[in-house]
């Protein structure tokens, strides 16, 4: 089997082996990824700061400067047919209880259509929410849980209970507060309701108002505006940016504007929603190359450059790469200097999603770019959100001049949605302001600092427990796995219990036995929080029997 | 004391196994309803062993010559 970049290790040193075998597995890379066996360097969690930097720069060993760590181990065949065994189960009983609904022997909760229409052509089509009636409804305490404080690293929860197995629920009134917050997206820890961005948010409030009444190109373009575009551009180190009042929406309304018929877009398999339904609108012919996998990926490309358009055999006016920064369900991180270099070789354009890495990753907490050293002009779009890192609401894209003015008129996100509110828009200036380093302190840099120490510890001591944890080991999106469905409420509930706030996934998120638990790692978060929490899953873990990682854990002396 | 841990874990065990086979989502009739198939069953197939057992082992000797 020819070496290629993906077994080769990183950094040129000899590469010693995990000892349970290594097989390759389908992706055409080896599934178990682990270089550093015993030559992890003692963690002190201390009172002296050690520099965690997140990055080393490039310096000329290949193309990646740093070891890339990453695993996904296999499920275990025992733990699949169990898993199997179970969804069969509950078919079972999910057909048993429509038969029930059906002949009226019990209460339907489900929407019907009115009596006097049953027999037109159905509006709610009954099969296809088969799993919605019968498996999620079961466990749905576990998700959409109201909140009555702001998600910083602690949280008030509205408690509820439900009288008729989760398809109503009452309020008794109380608040559970304090519960630990494992589950928002606040990497940098900016979702505060005190500090110099919320004071700055609430002056521009007094002055501006909040709602803007106003698209950008009519009334609407503040100078708010235009100096967070100015910061945004500075910030990722490109010549021009542009912002949105939505990150789905960016995604989706931007890249029928950037490809059309005639075009080519390459994307990645788990890429997110947004990114699937701005291909799907652009009318392009969408090709998905394996997740993370550069073999497949070069091969589409040169497939695409040999044999052109479908029938006709044209070359394609333009081919378009769509990848993610960090991949929220498996915490995986793009193997971008890869990814540059077939881009480069095969001239095709890069569209990168940076909506979980942009902050969390890189010495300057300037996303993925930052953390593999790479120069930001060789990306061709540089997407991103602010909700996660920067405690805000939108998404903004960065790039070229001449792309930043097509963009202007001829998206739909620009066109036709109302700016951006005053508040939130200061709440991103200040707060990028903040990780530059800007106003003054050292706040930024050690919140990003803070954030990868917390990273590398909360992973190494939950892979020591025993879990299988998906992902590389830098990436503060921590994915845990649980795969059985009674687990996946069980683990929800029980955390809550013992005052902890998880976030769950099931399908059709993840494949159907690949269901888990992600926790998000924040800059706010404390050692004392994080040890609280350790504790509880390893308790929760065994409780639910949910370690089942078969690899030896070296434990370290911490 | 020792009836305790031995309820502690029976009860313990009891969970793993609603967990496993997913019951733990189901409502209290549902699990009623399959706790007693299973348990039907297995009895019925205990039961047909604890029959028919004698006969088929002397059958199995018999094959193999062993006895007459």
């Amino acid at each position: 089997m020819t070496e290629s970049s993906a077994n080769k290790p990183a950094n040129g040193q000899v590469c010693h082996r995990v000892k349970n075998g290594v097989k390759p597995g389908r992706n055409g890379f080896i599934k178990n990824h682990h270089h550093y066996h015993h030559q992890q360097p003692m963690y002190c969690y201390p009172e002296d700061k050690v520099q965690h930097t997140a990055c080393n720069g490039s310096s000329g060993l290949g193309l990646y400067s740093r070891p890339f760590i990453e695993s996904f181990e296999e499920t275990p065949m025992l733990v699949a047919v169990l898993t199997y065994m179970g969804y069969g189960i509950l078919t079972i009983f999910g057909y048993l209880r429509d038969f029930l609904r059906d002949w009226k022997i019990e209460r339907c909760h489900v929407a019907r259509e009115r009596e006097e229409q049953r027999d037109f052509v159905p509006l709610y089509q009954d099969f296809e929410n088969f799993y919605t009636r019968n498996l999620y409804m079961r466990i749905r305490d576990s998700w959409n849980r109201p909140i009555c404080s702001v998600p910083g690293a602690k949280v008030d929860l509205v408690e509820r209970v439900s009288p008729d197995y989760n398809w109503t629920f009452d309020y008794t009134g109380k608040v559970v507060e304090g519960v630990i917050n494992m589950g928002s997206y606040n990497y940098l820890g900016f979702a505060e309701n005190t500090g110099y961005c919320a004071d700055a948010s609430a002056e521009v409030t007094m002055k501006y108002g909040v709602g803007v009444a106003s698209t950008r190109q009519e009334m609407g373009n503040l100078d708010r505006h235009e100096e967070m575009e100015e910061l945004v551009a500075k910030f990722l180190g490109v010549e021009s940016a542009m912002a949105f009042g939505m990150g789905f929406a960016t995604n989706s309304m931007n890249i029928p504007a950037l490809t059309g018929k005639g075009c080519l877009i390459l994307s990645d398999e788990l890429n997110h929603a947004s990114l699937v339904l701005g291909a799907r609108l652009s009318g392009s012919t969408i090709r998905v190359f394996k997740h993370n996998n550069m073999q497949s990926l070069e091969k589409m490309l040169r497939d695409a450059i040999v044999h052109g358009q479908p029938r006709t055999h044209r070359p394609w006016k333009k081919i378009l790469i769509l990848v993610e920064g960090i991949y929220s369900m498996e915490g995986s991180i793009v193997r971008l200097p890869e990814v540059i270099a077939l881009k480069k070789r095969y001239r095709a354009y890069l569209y990168l999603d940076e909506a979980h890495s942009i902050g969390a990753l890189g010495p300057g907490g300037r996303g993925v770019v930052d953390y593999f050293g790479l120069d930001p002009r060789d990306v061709d779009v540089m997407m991103g959100t602010f909700t996660k890192s920067f405690g805000a609401a939108g998404g903004y894209i960065g790039g070229r001049k001449e792309l930043l003015e097509y963009l202007r008129s001829h998206s739909h996100s620009a066109v036709y949605a109302a700016s951006m509110s005053p508040p939130v828009v200061e709440q991103i200036i200040a707060s990028m302001k903040c990780i530059m380093g800007e106003d003054g302190t050292t706040l930024g840099r050690d919140r990003v600092q803070q954030l990868a120490e917390n990273t590398l510890y909360f992973r190494r001591r939950l892979t020591e427990m025993g879990f299988i944890i998906y992902g590389n080991s830098d990436s503060p999106v921590v994915p845990m796995m649980l795969y059985m469905p009674a687990k996946i409420g069980a683990f929800g509930r029980e955390m809550l219990k013992r005052n902890i706030g998880v976030v769950v996934v099931g399908f059709p998120a993840t494949p159907i036995i690949e269901s888990r638990a992600r926790f998000c790692i924040s800059a706010a978060h404390t050692k004392d929080m994080l040890d609280t929490a350790l504790s509880v899953i390893s308790e929760v873990g065994d409780l639910l029997q949910v370690k089942y990682s078969r690899h030896e854990r070296l434990p370290s002396l911490d | 004391m020792a009836f305790e841990d031995v309820w502690k874990k029976i009860s313990w065990l009891y969970y793993q196994y609603i967990l496993v086979t997913a019951l733990y989502m189901l409502e209290p009739w549902e699990r009623a309803i399959f706790n007693s198939i299973l348990i039907s069953v297995a009895g019925m197939a205990v039961y047909t062993g604890y029959v028919f057992m004698p006969q088929h082992i002397m059958a199995i000797l018999q094959y193999f010559e062993m006895v007459q």
